[in-house]
């Protein structure tokens, strides 16, 4: 669009490449300290989303006091020119609309509708105070990460493979040995289906308006809305306006009232396009003296029936979250990461940003969709038949910016049990088919899983306490279907704080015991698949 | 055949008395009738001294040839842990290979765990990383393998191998010996199926001991060289295990020459004694004339380097 700025269109080019190349980066091995998670932290929803969660506020999140200042001063800048998903809101609408400029008489019908998004943050902040936490489902920096790891990171592998498919013959041709070995790994994430018409409808709102998210529905543009409205640096109109309404329709944002020498503040976000159209240039923007001045304001219009419809759904939700079944059993097969934090709290306190599954070296780590109830979808649980945990990986938890998964060293992990394995003899082609198959012994990385002679043949048997529930033995056994090794949540260990290699010693689990051996000596029929035997 | 006696009742004693009667014999002249050389010292040197026991690298690797080395990097397990093969190993013959005019040398495994981690935690990746023309890689994807028949093969009828191995002028086998739960031991004839495709159907279809002596008959590595420096006695394959310290390397043509003297390696199991005819894939191989279990009937050259 001819309005935009160049300064605006250059800097959201960078601040989305910018978040492409950190989430990019966002793999095994990390670097301590590096903050892959820089927009997650940016954004004060999010902290408050974690500090709803679990009463703390990681100090990484120290960043959103730096958007929290940056609007205190000059308006809902982060709106227009950090934040990736306005920037790419924006870029889509110059795609979906074509340049066209905004109606005024579609901007009258819509007006109203700004409103919601206050309401939607009231009903976000009500509900999490009272315990129910779901942020995350309308938090920008959330969605877009989430969307980005979950879909536009699996497509981007994808195409990239077959460009080296493509590559291949004239690579080998070349004689460039490792050019023409390469291959990725191909991501797959569950519920990417979900996840991408969420934000499919976020960018198609551009056929209703431009900035559509942006302007009704985002609950941290309201939140930045509220405390950009005294900022001294803002938009103001000198002597010698025609009121010939070119800036109103240049607005992206509808935030130019009929009086164009006024400005909705709470809906600015500075991108200067007024400035730009105005003929007779007297749009300026810049310090303004006393900026509570009338003719600078022009107050958003809450309704008393809006507030209170808010107030009852936040209520609601929050009673419906607290009295879901969901709340008492979070299921027999729902695997956390090694790290998360006990079940209530870490549903409250992830905020469903995709970091963990992006980071994820194996791809086991997938968003939960109807695993974990309502109040859990997104969350990443183990999907253990598509891969097991890696024991030398421990970096879910270190990139994880509220800290629901805890970062924790590489022993810390090992102890922190996420759930034991059963053997399901019925299954077990060597339990029940008589077959030479011991591949969960083979793999397993702590030899919880030994042999041992059951009627002339050698069987699979567990021994629990050796066992931290990675799921690799899951991953491995070769029949078809279910896997006849499961890991189930059975004997997790979820802290707070503290350490997982003390809990697990008080367990009596040791990862590294080697009193059970793989042995040829024959046990009586009738064995079971643990041991020692109950 | 008389010096073949002589080494078998050798060996016989030298099974129950190994610090005794192991003595270097020197190298021979006449190498055509050699099966193995054992030696012991050093990792890097008793590579060495074991491939010129044999001629020198040059019998088996052509100038500007394609070689294939194959050594267990299966699983996430640092070199000390010994499920993996010793790095230094691998990087003594991937320069041996790169002395005898070699082209290109590739380091080639298909792990069972997370490939990059494994590649990494072995250290052979590290270690190889300054040898010429030396590539370590895993290949994991179905693109990269390519279905053979299996005209021999009693179970194993057709398998999916890995085209550089098919591509290759030489593969050189460089396996760990370790126990292993499914098939008691695991050394050059097991550490072949880390060049297919598909595992599973090992297990889950057919008989696992037969398709191990089944794929030996498709491929044929022109030297297998087992990597004795540390033996994980039990435990295995992935371990923990218990560790012994033969800190010896075997080398041998015959694949099956050289897996039944590593049966002979160590007691397995908390000290239980296998014959290598009672490693069904080893007996399995040695039925289908892939080469001689009977270690007494070898010819083997000790030597021990300091």
């Amino acid at each position: 669009m001819r309005n935009r700025t160049f300064f605006q269109t250059a800097v959201q080019f960078l601040t989305l490449a910018a978040f492409v190349l950190l989430l990019f980066l966002t793999v095994y091995p990390i670097s301590q300290g590096f903050p892959y998670d820089f927009y997650l932290r940016l954004d004060p929803l999010a902290a408050l989303g974690a500090w709803l969660g679990s009463g703390g506020i990681p100090a990484g999140f120290i960043l959103c006091l730096f958007v929290v200042g940056l609007t205190l001063a000059g308006g809902r800048l982060f709106c227009g020119y950090l934040c990736p998903l306005g920037a790419i809101v924006d870029f889509s609408d110059l795609l979906i609309r074509g340049g066209k400029k905004s109606h005024p008489e579609e901007n009258d019908r819509l007006r109203r509708g700004r409103n919601l998004k206050y309401y939607l943050l009231l009903t976000l902040l009500l509900s999490g105070f009272l315990g129910f936490s779901w942020f995350y489902v309308f938090d920008p920096i959330s969605l877009i990460t989430r969307s980005f790891t979950t879909f536009v990171y699996p497509a981007a592998i994808f195409l990239a493979n077959i460009f080296l498919d493509l590559a291949r013959p004239l690579a080998r041709y070349l004689g460039l040995t490792g050019l023409a070995h390469a291959s990725l790994s191909q991501p797959l994430y569950a519920a990417n289906f979900v996840t991408f018409l969420v934000f499919a409808a976020i960018l198609g709102l551009a056929y209703f308006s431009r900035r559509f998210w942006c302007r009704y529905l985002c609950p941290l543009g309201a939140g930045l809305g509220f405390l950009a409205w005294c900022a001294p640096v803002r938009r103001r109109v000198e002597a010698g306006c025609t009121e010939c309404g070119r800036c109103r329709s240049a607005c992206p944002m509808d935030a130019i009232p009929a009086d164009p020498r006024r400005t909705v503040q709470a809906e600015c976000t500075g991108c200067r396009a007024c400035a730009r159209v105005c003929p007779e240039a007297v749009v300026k923007f810049g310090w303004v003296p006393n900026p509570r001045r009338k003719e600078y304001r022009s107050e958003v219009d809450f309704s008393r029936r809006g507030f209170l419809a808010a107030a009852g759904t936040g209520l609601s939700l929050a009673l419906l979250g607290r009295t879901n079944p969901a709340r008492a059993d979070h299921g027999p097969g729902l695997i956390r990461p090694p790290g998360a934090i006990p079940e209530p709290e870490f549903i409250r306190t992830c905020i469903r940003c995709g970091e963990c599954l992006k980071s994820c070296i194996t791809n086991t780590l997938q968003p939960a969709v109807f695993e974990s109830g309502f109040e859990g979808l997104w969350t990443p649980r183990h999907q253990m038949r598509l891969a097991g945990c890696e024991q030398s990986c421990n970096v879910c938890g270190q990139v994880c910016p509220t800290q629901a998964i805890r970062a924790l060293t590489l022993e810390e992990k090992k102890h922190a049990r996420i759930g034991t394995a059963v053997i399901r003899k019925e299954k077990c082609i060597a339990w029940e088919k008589n077959r030479l198959c011991l591949i969960c012994d083979e793999a397993c990385p702590y030899n919880a899983i030994v042999f041992k002679m059951v009627e002339g043949r050698k069987r699979p048997f567990l021994d629990a306490s050796k066992c931290n529930g990675c799921g690799i033995c899951e991953k491995v056994c070769p029949i078809q279907g279910e896997s006849a090794i499961t890991v189930s949540s059975q004997g997790e260990i979820r802290l707070r704080r503290g350490s997982y290699r003390e809990e697990a010693r008080r367990r009596n689990l040791e990862f590294k015991s080697k009193e059970l051996k793989d042995t040829f000596e024959e046990e009586p029929p009738g064995s079971g698949t643990v041991y020692p035997p109950k | 055949m008389a010096r073949a006696g002589r080494t078998g009742a050798a060996l016989g004693a030298a099974t129950l008395f190994p610090q005794v009667l192991t003595r270097a014999w020197g190298e021979q002249e006449d190498k055509h009738w050699l099966d193995l050389a054992v030696v012991q010292g050093p990792t890097a040197a008793a590579v060495e001294k074991a491939v010129s026991l044999f001629g020198g690298m040059e019998r088996f690797v052509k100038k500007g040839g394609r070689v294939v080395l194959k050594p267990n990097m299966s699983f996430p397990a640092p070199p000390a842990a010994g499920a993996t093969t010793s790095p230094e190993v691998v990087a003594a013959v991937a320069s041996l290979c790169l002395k005898a005019g070699a082209g290109e040398i590739l380091v080639l495994d298909n792990p069972i765990l997370q490939p990059r981690v494994c590649l990494e935690n072995s250290q052979i990746k590290s270690a190889c990383a300054k040898i010429g023309k030396t590539r370590v890689l895993a290949v994991t994807d179905r693109k990269f393998f390519t279905e053979i028949p299996v005209p021999m093969g009693k179970a194993l009828k057709k398998v999916e191998v890995m085209q550089d191995v098919l591509n290759a002028d030489a593969v050189i086998n460089l396996p760990v010996a370790k126990s292993h739960g499914s098939t008691e031991v695991s050394f050059g004839l097991k550490n072949l199926m880390g060049l297919i495709w598909d595992r599973r159907y090992f297990h889950n279809d057919i008989d696992l001991d037969q398709a191990i002596a089944d794929l030996g008959t498709v491929i044929h590595p022109c030297l297998t060289i087992l990597d004795a420096t540390r033996v994980m006695t039990e435990g295995g394959p992935f371990g923990p295990g218990h560790l012994e310290y033969p800190q010896k390397i075997i080398a041998g043509i015959n694949p099956v020459a050289v897996d039944a003297y590593g049966v002979t390696l160590s007691r397995w199991y908390d000290g239980k004694i296998f014959s290598p005819r009672q490693v069904k894939h080893i007996l399995h191989a040695a039925e289908l004339g892939l080469g001689e279990i009977d270690p007494a009937k070898l010819d083997i050259i000790r030597s021990k380097i300091s």
